[in-house]
């Protein structure tokens, strides 16, 4: 560590950009959620307390959309985790070709989720759809993926778990290559089965790695917005809406804004309030195993 | 041969489940090549799946699409490229920089300061627009400049409360990512439609949308670069140092060369990042500035069965970033980034 007041020169450009773009929008949008504030029909920010708040959390349909998001946020990185441990396990244990998947199985992540949306509305088409020709065949009737509540949920889910599995691949294959050898030599020479092996060895070693993995892909997830807008647009009704697109319908369809600033202020206290509790109940084994 | 390396029957379950999820993975890419070469014959009815044997491939959906007779296309491509370029080399920049600076300098902020800011912003603010008359803008950017000389006077006196280390404020910069960007997306709406009826029109522009996608993208580079700063040898700079270089030619003569391949890898993730974003183009964007993935999600409602014209359209937002992972992917391979992801 050297002092050096060049210091100040190579980090203000960043703090300013933050303060300017990403602080400071939210002081006004903080302050505007605390007025009654329409833009269509007009009218003049009024300040009202905390009624924007009041009606929203009174309001069935902000209960039942943060419920969805939560449904399709924890379904999805539960199996997410599970398909993608699975996977880096394999490609780590060097099965035949392990090198060509690791390429492949990147792909999905990098594709624009919209894209990925409009890909899946083909895929999940009921009468024209690749999926349901093949549930046919296997002698089901076609079934409604997009346009029934249940089919409409495990769809997003589907999409969300094809196009972030490859992130926790990634992430875990990386915390693997870290492992030390010479325990499972031990292990080997003890005769532990390779099951034992890994959940005395492996799970507890990647803990850590997995809790980081968990966490960024639970918050990303709660975001979601584009697989929505394209695959469903919240239907059908409003049974596939997320917190995201409820927002953009307040805001950009109504144009309430003091409302939609209420709104995404809650979101915000929903993400932290699910980040403390995570780290809450987490925190004991990981301390654990350090 | 590491211990762990699967042998005998257990490799080729191994192998039968990989087989199972390349299928999955791979199966909607394919899915979306084969179509972008279909024609309305090949799509209704019943779905078809290889070329030459199921249907007859045409390439009428890409003439369609690069004549532009479909509408607008060529522009969205080359706003996304271009806001998406220099997003990803200002934030990668800037980022790198502020990166470099919390890695090597000690920084001390106090709380108290931090405080100041957001109570003389928040209040100035209020105060400005509805006591004194300012319109709203005004009053924001009064608010904004006297907020942040305050708390830098703050940070100057001697105020009692807890002093923020370097990891404070990294923890500070990486949280920014935690936050549903809806929150920032709407209030940054606001604020750039306020300042758009002061005369500075921000939304739909260059500049709006690049000075957005920075602010956003530098949580990540400020983590990767952090990282990657972290685990350079200090002895060169030391070096250096005993020879009284000025730090700055320190930072570009031998750190910048030496961090290269981060730089690289720091840039792909932005630039894929800022490319694929949907929800900022959303609110930022309505005309000239709009992005790929804005026009991708509007194929949806304006053409809802031509999935021939659905898909070319849908491949062009797809491909550059699958040429992006295959060279992601080779620097991967020279373990390059397993340090940036610890």
């Amino acid at each position: 560590m050297r002092n050096d007041p060049i210091k100040y020169f190579f980090i203000w450009p960043a703090l300013f950009v933050v303060l300017a773009i990403s602080i400071f929008p939210l002081i006004y949008s903080l302050t505007t959620s605390f007025m009654s504030f329409r833009l269509v029909p007009p009218s003049p920010p009024r300040f009202n307390g905390l009624d924007n708040y009041v009606s929203l959390l009174t309001n069935p349909r902000f209960w039942h959309v943060t419920v969805t998001t939560s449904i399709i946020a924890f379904t999805s990185v539960a199996i997410q985790y599970v398909i993608g441990f699975a996977v880096a396990l394999a490609l780590h244990a060097k099965v035949p070709g392990e090198k060509l998947f690791r390429v492949g199985f990147l792909l999905p992540m990098l594709i624009a989720p919209v894209a990925v949306a409009l890909i899946a509305r083909q895929i999940f088409n009921p009468t024209q759809g690749p999926l349901n020709q093949f549930m046919t065949f296997l002698g089901f009737p076609n079934l409604p993926f997009l346009t029934e509540t249940h089919w409409a949920i495990g769809a997003l889910i589907t999409v969300e778990v094809w196009q972030w599995t490859p992130f926790i691949i990634l992430m875990l294959l990386a915390g693997l290559a870290t492992l030390p050898d010479d325990v499972y030599e031990a292990a080997s020479l003890e005769n532990a089965s390779p099951w034992r092996q890994f959940w005395d060895i492996t799970f507890p070693m990647m803990l850590p790695i997995s809790a980081a993995v968990v966490f960024i892909r639970l918050i990303e997830s709660y975001k979601i917005i584009d697989t929505v807008f394209v695959l469903t647009g919240g239907g059908p009704g409003i049974s596939t809406e997320t917190l995201t697109l409820f927002a953009y319908q307040e805001g950009f369809k109504k144009f309430n804004l003091g409302y939609t600033s209420a709104l995404s202020f809650l979101f915000l206290i929903v993400i932290t309030v699910i980040g403390v509790v995570y780290l809450a109940i987490l925190k004991p084994y990981l301390a654990k195993h350090r | 041969m590491s211990t762990r390396t699967l042998k005998g029957a257990p490799r080729y379950f191994a192998l039968l489940g990989i087989l199972f999820w390349a299928a999955f993975t791979l199966f909607p890419l394919y899915w979306v090549i084969v179509t972008s070469f279909k024609t309305s014959i090949s799509v209704v009815g019943q779905a078809t799946f290889i070329p030459f044997v199921d249907f007859d491939p045409s390439l009428q959906a890409w003439s369609e699409l690069l004549s532009g007779e479909r509408g607008e296309f060529f522009n969205n491509v080359i706003a996304s490229t271009i806001i998406g370029l220099s997003s990803a080399v200002l934030a990668t920049a800037i980022g790198a920089m502020a990166a470099y600076a919390l890695v090597r300098f000690p920084f001390k902020v106090k709380l108290a300061s931090g405080i100041v800011f957001f109570v003389i912003a928040c209040g100035g603010y209020l105060l400005g627009a509805n006591v004194f008359g300012f319109s709203r803008a005004i009053s924001m950017i009064i608010a904004f400049a006297i907020a942040l000389v305050l708390s830098l006077v703050t940070n100057r006196l001697r105020v009692p409360g807890p002093i923020l280390g370097n990891e404070d404020i990294i923890f500070w910069f990486v949280s920014q990512r935690m936050f549903p960007p809806i929150v920032a997306a709407f209030a940054l709406f606001l604020m750039y439609s306020e300042m758009g009826r002061l005369g500075f029109k921000l939304i739909d522009t260059y500049f709006g949308m690049v000075l957005a996608y920075i602010a956003f993208s530098l949580p990540i580079v400020v983590w990767l670069m952090r990282d990657f700063f972290a685990a350079l040898p200090l002895e060169v700079e030391e070096a250096a140092m005993v020879d009284n270089v000025p730090s700055w030619r320190i930072f570009t003569g031998i750190v910048l060369p030496m961090s290269v391949p981060g730089l690289v890898a720091t840039f792909m993730i932005t630039l894929a990042f800022v490319w694929n974003e949907f929800l900022f183009a959303l609110f930022l964007t309505n005309a000239k500035w709009q992005t790929l993935p804005i026009l991708v999600a509007g194929q949806n409602s304006q053409r809802g069965d031509e999935w021939w014209s659905i898909s070319a359209a849908a491949l062009v937002a797809i491909v550059p970033m699958m040429v992006m992972a295959a060279l992601l992917s080779r620097l991967m391979r020279s373990g390059l980034l397993i340090g940036a992801i610890k």
